[in-house]
Parts: C-alpha cells; sequence; structure tokens
C-alpha cells in the first residue's frame, strides 16, 4: 500500500500540485494525462527523484518521504529505453539482484527465468545495442520486474514503439506483469485506450494535479469534470456553449426539452459536451462537413456547425465530400452538461447506478 | 564516374599522407647521417649518397662532450607525465561528474562558473604562472624534483580532463545514474559500477590530451628544474653547440616522439575494435 | 506540384546485390498522381524511410527510374527537387518568431521584402497562426511547432510534395486529431501532394488517399483505405492493417469444401490447389454478436472484454478453443462468461491459400 499526502514540488517546467492519493497492492493504475501534466513528475517524485517542496510518501504506514532512492523497493521503466550498455541482457537483469546481495549464480538464475518470461530467452548473452528497440524495453521490464518491489512504475513504456509493438506488448502486458501481482503497478501514457485497457483504476491527471479516479468504463460513461472528459475522450469530445431557460436548452439554432432522457439543471448557461456517438444522421440539425475520414469498418466525419464543431462516427465506409451540408440529430440521452465551473452537472432521467 | 572518383580518392590520399609521413623520414634519414653528410649539400639515400653512420643514436646515450645521456630524463619526464596524467584523469573525472550530475551553488557562483574556473586557467600565458609556481615549490622544497613537477603538472593537465569529462558526461542520459540508484546503488556506487564503464572512450580522449600536453611540455620543466631532475625536452638543449648537431637532434626527435606514437597505435586498435562505440544511444 | 512515377524502383546499399535479399527496396512500380494524399506505411526496417529518401533525393536509388511529371529527375540532387520536408521532431529556429521562421526559406532565395510579407501572411491563415505570427516560435505547442516546419515549406511556391515523415509522433492523441485535419484541410486548399511516411496504420488509414504497406523492403499492397480494409491482399496486410487486427481461422479440407468445426462456415475447395495453409480471414468489426442463436453461425463464450471509450473489444472462444476478437459499440450490455452467437455476412469471410487471398475472394 503507498499512500501519498499533499505532494508538492516546484520544478521549472511542470510542477506537482497538492497530490494526494492511496494506492492498493496488486492494483495496475493507469495514469492518463496530456504531455506536461505531470505524470513523469509525479513517478520521479515518489522514486525520490524530484525533490519535494512539500508532502509526504508512505509506503505500508511507513514514512519514507526522506529515505534514499536505493531504499525504496520501487522500480521504474522510463519511456526511452534505459539499460546499462555495458552489460549484457542477463547482467542487465542480475545487475539489482546482485546489489540486493545476491549470489552471483543465484541473480542469473532467476535473472534468466524472468528474461524467459518476457521472451528473451534466447537474447541472454546480447548487448542491449544489439536488439530491437521493443526487446530493449522488454529488458528494461524484466530488470525492474525481478526486484519484486512494492511498487513498479512504467513511464509511458510503450511511447517509442511501433504501432503494431504497441498493440502486441499491451495484450501481452497482463501477463508480463504477473509476476509482480503484489506490487502496486503505476502506468503512465497520453493514450485514453492504452489507459483503459491497461489499468483496473484509471487516474486522471491535468496541471501537476490528480483531478479524477476511478474504474476506467465509469470514468468513461460518467467524467466528474470537463477537463476529465476532454482527456480521457479519443476521438476527442467535443463542446458546445448553450445555455438553460425555462427547462428548455438551447444551443446555436437547437433546441431540447427535458424529455428527451435528460433533466436539465437550473436556467444559466451550460456547456454541452458531444461523443461521437451522441450524434446521429438524419435529423433537425443542418451541420457542413468539414473533412471525412476512413477509420476501419468506420468514417469519422469533422462537422462544422453554425455553433461549433463536432465530430461523429459513421457504421461503413461511405464518401463523403467536404463542404456537403448533412442533416443530422443529437442524442439528448448520450449528451453531457457541465457547469461553468467544469462540474458534470449531467442527470440521466433513467440512472440505474 | 564511380571508377575516376576512386583513383581521385586514393591519388590525393596517397599525397596527403607522403605530406604526413615525409618529416618522419627526413629525420630517420638524418640521424643516420654524419656532418659531412648533412653540410655538403642535399643527399637522400643511404650507401649511395651517404655512408650512414650511428653517431646520431650512440651520443644519445654517452656522457661527456661527445653527447648525453637521456636514459635518465626519458625516465623522469616518463614518471612525471604518467603521474601527473593520472593524477589529473582520476580528479578530473570526479569533478566532471559532479559537475555534471548535481546543482552546486556557492554565491552567484554555479556549475557553469566552476567549469569555466577550471578552464580559465589555461587562459593565462604560461609565463605569468611561471614566477608563482616557482615561488611556490622553493617554499616546498620542491624544486628539481619530480614531486614538484607532479604538482605543477597536474595543475595543468586537471582542467583538460574536467573539461573533456564534463562534456562526456553530459552526453551520457542522467537515466542510466538514476536507474542505478534505482537498483540498489549508492550514488558513489551508480558512478562507479555504470558511469566508469561507460565512460572508456572520454577517459581515453582525456588521457591522451594530458599525455600529449605533459610529455611535450617544455616551459615548466625548464624553468622548474637545474640538475637533479631534467626531463626530454629539456635534456635536448644541453646538445646544441656550435655546430648543430642534427643527427642526434633527428634521433632525439625519433626517440621521444615513439612513446606517443606507440599510445596513440594502441588507442586506434582499440578504437577500431568497436567495443567503444554504439556503448549510448 | 507534380505527379511522381517510381519505375521499377529500387535500392540495394551493398554495390553488386546478389539475390533478392539483398535489397532495402525491392524494385517497385507506383504512379502518384498530383494533389492526393499518400501515405508509406510498415514496421521499422520495412523499406520506407528508404523510399522516402529516394523520393527527396538523400539516397540515390541503385535501381530504376524516379520521374516528376514525366522528367527523370533520378540524378538530381535534392536542393534542386523542390522537396519540403517535415521531421518527426519539430524543427524550428527557436531564437525567432514565428513570422522569421515562416520567411526564412523565401529570403534565404532572396525574394522582395513585399512578396514575402504577403506570402507569410497567406500562409499563416492557411495555418491558422495569425495571430501568432509575432510570438517567439519557441512559446508554442509541439503541434503548432510542427505546422511552422510545414509552413517553412508551403511558402515556397516551387514545392511539388511535401514529404512527412512520422510528423505526428511527438503529439498528444487528441492534438494529432486536430493536426491530421489540419493536414488534409491544407492538402485539398493548396493542392499540394502530400506523402506521409508512419508506422501506425491508423493514421496511414485517416490521411491518405492511397496507402502503400511495405515489409522488408517489398511493396505489400497499395490502394485506397477501404480496399486495404476491406480486401487484404495477404496475411501481413491484414494483420498489419486494423486494430486488433484480421482474425485468421484454420480451415480444413474436406468434401471438396474448406470447413472448421469452430463455426459452420464453408469456402469452395479451390480445383488444381497444391496449397499447404487455407484460412479464413475475418475483421474483428465484421463480427456481430447476439445474445440469441438466431441466423448465427457459431456460439462463443466471452472471456475478456476490453473497454475503449465507445468502442470496446470483445475476446470469444470458439468450442474448439480457437480464440478471435470483434469489435463493437455494445461491450457494456456484454459480460465475461456469457455465450454470444456469432454471424458474419459471406462477403466479410475471406479466403486465404497459403497467406495470399484467393481470387474467389477479391
Amino acid at each position: 500500500m503507498l499512500q501519498i499526502d499533499h505532494l508538492t514540488t516546484a520544478d521549472a517546467k511542470v510542477s506537482l500540485d497538492d497530490v494526494s492519493f492511496l494506492f492498493e497492492a496488486g492494483n495496475i493504475y493507469t495514469i492518463l494525462g496530456r504531455t506536461g501534466a505531470g505524470k513523469t513528475e509525479l513517478l520521479r517524485a515518489l522514486m525520490g527523484l524530484n525533490p519535494l517542496t512539500d508532502g509526504e510518501v508512505k509506503l505500508d504506514k511507513e514514512n519514507i518521504t526522506k529515505r534514499p532512492i536505493r531504499d525504496r523497493n520501487m522500480s521504474l521503466v522510463y519511456q526511452q529505453f534505459i539499460n546499462y550498455p555495458h552489460l549484457s541482457v542477463l547482467d542487465n537483469v542480475a545487475f539489482p539482484l546482485r546489489r540486493q546481495g545476491k549470489k552471483k549464480a543465484q541473480a542469473q538464475a532467476l535473472a534468466s527465468t524472468m528474461l524467459g518470461t518476457v521472451g528473451l530467452g534466447d537474447f541472454l548473452h546480447r548487448r542491449p545495442s544489439q536488439l530491437s528497440g521493443g526487446q530493449q524495453q522488454r529488458v528494461a521490464l524484466a530488470r525492474a520486474m525481478v526486484k519484486q518491489s512494492s511498487i513498479l512504475m512504467l513511464d509511458e513504456p510503450l511511447a517509442n514503439l511501433d504501432y503494431k509493438l504497441r498493440e502486441q506488448l499491451r495484450e501481452e502486458f497482463p501477463r508480463l506483469v504477473s509476476d509482480n501481482e503484489e506490487s502496486v503497478i503505476l502506468y503512465t501514457t497520453t493514450e485514453p485506450r492504452e489507459a483503459m485497457e491497461l489499468g483496473n483504476t484509471m487516474i486522471v491527471m491535468h496541471d501537476g494535479k490528480i483531478i479524477a479516479s476511478g474504474a476506467p468504463a465509469d470514468l468513461f460513461a460518467n467524467p466528474p469534470t470537463k477537463d476529465t472528459a476532454s482527456v480521457i475522450s479519443d476521438p476527442p469530445i467535443s463542446f458546445i456553449s448553450g445555455f438553460v431557460s425555462n427547462k428548455t436548452l438551447y444551443f446555436g439554432e437547437g433546441q431540447i426539452a427535458p424529455s428527451d432522457g435528460l433533466q436539465l439543471p437550473p436556467d444559466g448557461p451550460v456547456t454541452i459536451a458531444l461523443r461521437p456517438n451522441a450524434i446521429e444522421r438524419g435529423g433537425d440539425f443542418s451541420a457542413k462537413i468539414g473533412l471525412s475520414e476512413f477509420s476501419g469498418s468506420q468514417t469519422i466525419i469533422h462537422l462544422d456547425f453554425a455553433f461549433g464543431r463536432a465530430i461523429m462516427m459513421v457504421d461503413g465506409i461511405e464518401a463523403f465530400n467536404s463542404g456537403d451540408d448533412l442533416r443530422i440529430s443529437i442524442q439528448a440521452e448520450q449528451m453531457m452538461l457541465f457547469a461553468p465551473d467544469g462540474r458534470n452537472i449531467t442527470i440521466r432521467d433513467n440512472q440505474d447506478g | 564516374m564511380n571508377k575516376f572518383y576512386h583513383t581521385l580518392k586514393t591519388i590525393f590520399l596517397l599525397g596527403w599522407s607522403i605530406f604526413v609521413v615525409f618529416p618522419f623520414l627526413w629525420a630517420l634519414s638524418t640521424s643516420f647521417k654524419d656532418a659531412n653528410a648533412i653540410t655538403s649539400g642535399a643527399t637522400y639515400i643511404p650507401w649511395v649518397d651517404f655512408e650512414p653512420s650511428t653517431q646520431g643514436w650512440t651520443s644519445l646515450f654517452t656522457t661527456g662532450s661527445r653527447g648525453i645521456n637521456i636514459i635518465g630524463p626519458f625516465i623522469d619526464s616518463a614518471a612525471v607525465t604518467l603521474i601527473a596524467s593520472l593524477v589529473s584523469l582520476i580528479l578530473g573525472t570526479l569533478a566532471a561528474y559532479g559537475l555534471s550530475r548535481f546543482e552546486y551553488r556557492l554565491g552567484f557562483v554555479k556549475n557553469a562558473d566552476i567549469t569555466f574556473f577550471f578552464i580559465s586557467q589555461r587562459i593565462m600565458p604560461p609565463i605569468v604562472l611561471a614566477i608563482p609556481f616557482f615561488l611556490m615549490l622553493k617554499e616546498l622544497g620542491a624544486l628539481d624534483t619530480i614531486f614538484g613537477l607532479v604538482l605543477v603538472y597536474v595543475a595543468l593537465l586537471l582542467p583538460i580532463a574536467v573539461w573533456v569529462m564534463t562534456d562526456f558526461f553530459a552526453g551520457i542520459p542522467k537515466e542510466l545514474d538514476e536507474m542505478a540508484m534505482t537498483d540498489g546503488c549508492t550514488p558513489i556506487g551508480a558512478f562507479f559500477r555504470v558511469i566508469l564503464p561507460n565512460s572508456v572512450p572520454g577517459l581515453v580522449v582525456a588521457g591522451m590530451f594530458c599525455l600529449i600536453f605533459g610529455w611535450n611540455d617544455f616551459f615548466f620543466a625548464f624553468t622548474l628544474t637545474f640538475t637533479e631532475t631534467q626531463l626530454l625536452p629539456v635534456s635536448i638543449v644541453s646538445l646544441n653547440s656550435s655546430v648543430t648537431p642534427w643527427w642526434s637532434l633527428s634521433a632525439f626527435a625519433l626517440i621521444s616522439v615513439a612513446p606517443l606514437a606507440l599510445v596513440a597505435v594502441v588507442v586506434e586498435r582499440y578504437m577500431s575494435r568497436g567495443t567503444m562505440s554504439g556503448a549510448i544511444r | 506540384m507534380a505527379k511522381i512515377v517510381l519505375e521499377n524502383l529500387g535500392h540495394s546499399y551493398l554495390p553488386n546485390p546478389k539475390g533478392e535479399h539483398d535489397f532495402a527496396l525491392k524494385p517497385v512500380n507506383l504512379t502518384w498522381q498530383d494533389g492526393k494524399t499518400y501515405a508509406l506505411l510498415g514496421p521499422s526496417g520495412c523499406g520506407k524511410t528508404t523510399m522516402l529518401n529516394i523520393i527527396s533525393g538523400l539516397v540515390p536509388p541503385s535501381h530504376g527510374r524516379l520521374l516528376f511529371d514525366d522528367q527523370d529527375v533520378t540524378k538530381v540532387p535534392t536542393s534542386a527537387r523542390n522537396i519540403a520536408q517535415v521531421f518527426q521532431f519539430p524543427v524550428i529556429y527557436s531564437t525567432k518568431t514565428v513570422r522569421q521562421n515562416l520567411a526564412f526559406p523565401l529570403e534565404c532565395r532572396g525574394m522582395a521584402p513585399a512578396k514575402i510579407k504577403q506570402r507569410v501572411a497567406e500562409v499563416a491563415t492557411l495555418l491558422d497562426l495569425d495571430y501568432a505570427l509575432d510570438m517567439p516560435a519557441r512559446k508554442l505547442s509541439a503541434d503548432q511547432k510542427q505546422l511552422i516546419s510545414l509552413g517553412r515549406g508551403l511558402v515556397r511556391e516551387d514545392v511539388s510534395a511535401i514529404l512527412l515523415d512520422e510528423p505526428l509522433t511527438v503529439i498528444d492523441p487528441q492534438m494529432k486529431f486536430m493536426l491530421r485535419r489540419k493536414l488534409r484541410e491544407i492538402n485539398r486548399q493548396t493542392g499540394m501532394t502530400m506523402i506521409l511516411v508512419t508506422h501506425d496504420q491508423s493514421e496511414a488509414m485517416s490521411f491518405a488517399d492511397e496507402i502503400v504497406v511495405m515489409k522488408d523492403g517489398l511493396l505489400q499492397q497499395s490502394g485506397t483505405p477501404e480496399e486495404l480494409f476491406s480486401r487484404p491482399q495477404n496475411d501481413f496486410v491484414g494483420y498489419f492493417i486494423g486494430s486488433p487486427p484480421m482474425n485468421m481461422i484454420t480451415l480444413e479440407p474436406n468434401l471438396g469444401l474448406l470447413c472448421t468445426a469452430a463455426l459452420n462456415l464453408t469456402k469452395p475447395l479451390p480445383l488444381e490447389s497444391n496449397a499447404t495453409v487455407y484460412q479464413m480471414g475475418i475483421r474483428p468489426e465484421h463480427i456481430v454478436m447476439a445474445a440469441k442463436e438466431t441466423n448465427s453461425i457459431g456460439m462463443g463464450k466471452i472471456i475478456k472484454i476490453e473497454h475503449l471509450g465507445v468502442d470496446g473489444i470483445v475476446t470469444l472462444e470458439l468450442p474448439t478453443g480457437v480464440v478471435i476478437k470483434a469489435k463493437t459499440r455494445k461491450h457494456t450490455e456484454m459480460n465475461v462468461g456469457n455465450t454470444m452467437g456469432i454471424s458474419v455476412c459471406d462477403e466479410d469471410a475471406l479466403l486465404y491459400i497459403d497467406g495470399t487471398l484467393s481470387s474467389s475472394s477479391r
């Protein structure tokens, strides 16, 4: 169990701003945020690599804020493929075990087993520089896991890999880390899909703060704030400003009455958030097609309204001409509403949980 | 087209090699000449143009009016250069590591200023340093000793080592040290176990510079020694008399170049084995 | 602007290539129309960068010819080819303002100041960077810097094509989406041919009018995104295009038919075939799941559901133990352990013979 209280750092570029959280052992936490959100800084602060100006780190109730890095029982996999260039793959993985005082033979035996798990059993005596990027990252992962440390941190480990290699490693990830199932696993990423696929719990960071956390599916369905909704939506979520007056929601030339599966907040300005599934073809609104893109079995259409921009998806492959008009409808039950301060104020009629 | 360029390249390289090798060949042939062969116009081919003589070489190993013994100065030079280079390399590497990895602040003085301070010692012309060095060594009773020279040479070579190594460490990702520490090393342990083994190319370059500057220094060797200790570049001066002994000078030049040439060959071999390249991404 | 033709173009880094494997790029014939968008797609080391370098002129090809508008430019140096390039990392002059960055290529060519001013203004409008013209370029975000890199190519009036070498790698996902749209809009408004090199199939699909898929220096398939998605020519394209990859189910010949115990789906056994491997390729997107068995061709037990936002990926185990994946938007209504009926349109089940799409499925 890892507890952090009010972590604050004062770095020149990105700094943590009063971050508190409780991480349970045996869980995989994905930390999602854009570049500069403070994800890497959080991991480095936990590790003791970045100095804290305030706050505490507690590991199993013991305060380790001042403990030197080497005694923290944590490991970290970097985004860049960092391995010891002068050591063979086997010695790279045996290195942390040797530092723990294990005998050479024992360390190498454990390292070799771990390398087998990550699929590098045939490369024990190569140098890291003789391996491909994906294999180098597997070495780094094996070295981080072999220690069986209580905290395993991965900082955008797949960001520098090819798309298909990333897909493959993501698929393998749960099996790869199964050896460390007693650990707290922290995994940062900028990709919402990756965060949702790999984490039991998803943590959303923005501007050096944790702005939301929870089960990925819940968080996706009910993001607590506008920033959260924006960070976890890919394809991007579209925001349109509107206002509620007299129990009717107005936006642009459109309006929606409360009966459409959505309860409206009190009168005042609101921000309407539309995911691609909130827009369907045929209906009352007229939109101009900005661009259509092909994505697998779907077509993604960028729409330009008189009152803003949005993205919709159409099943199947269809050619749309940019500049054409398209009639669309907006599904109130898929729509989300946010208050001017960013709070999610969506209330659905038939909320069953 | 391709072939033409290839030929052109070969011709150019050949010309360049002759240009580089020529002084050595000239020295080699001169070292086997006697006074006659040198003063009576240009001669080139041994046994045809001139009768080879070993006078130039023997004069370097005899004492008295006919020459000097350079074995003593050679050993002194080697000792001073090696010790001073080693000490500079060790101190310089440690200093450079500190400067590249930790932040120091003494008032307004920061890391960059400290690095500049080291290098600034080489800005002054040696003559400015000669008098203070002389007085300090005198105070220490270290004038005319190997120890005194080592002290002075360390002061001269350290900036080079710090400079080269700071630059080299800056190129090694910081993450490598961090990783060693997360893997259970102390900061010093990280340096010795991880950074140093990956710094061989930098150490070789810095070491080479130290050896070259140390071995070839004449000025301080001349001003800070008298009779007890004599370094190679100084001992040659005593050879000079009314008739310039070109044969001895040539032989001497070849002997004093030999150690550095040997080092260069070894280093070149080592570099071409490829153990040093591609270590760090 | 130009039509680009690759005529039997190949490259080997060895002086005397013996066999096929000596080629970094095996000879290929392609024609790229003026004003369209193209993507070179493949894993690292597939030869896509070699191809790009040949087009930009950095690498002279060892075989074949390269034509711009029917003119042989195979031996023309890079500087004379009128190619603009955008690289993986934004290349900007960080000490200059946006305006100075955009003006620089024109100043180098000695254009009149008034003309430069006009061109810079035009391009800034195109990039939506009017407001930032006098800001220092280093203050911009990564995607805006990438736009400036592109803008320095666009200001030149003589550019025949823009080469984009993985330009979206360092950009955050949501920003990628917007930058991609911007690139397409610029392509439409200027009619400039754009060639994108990428390893990311989704990027290639949404960006390009036509995609060239490569592997080990060999062209695998060239076609529109639709063609690559619905009719991959071989198992590699099926794997590389689409995420998750195409499901491949092994078929056994039986009484003149090819069938599998896993699904009630057959293909006629081709006559005079001495192939060894028959497979059925089905896209995860083409698998329809229903709680009831009506119209289904088989049953599968859900062993994993991955929530990816609007979409989800459902992993199904068929009775024979074969595991397939399906992509759906109804994943929130399903649970692990459920047994689902599976149906697939006949035309979406493709027959692969020894890894190559059978002519009957084309």
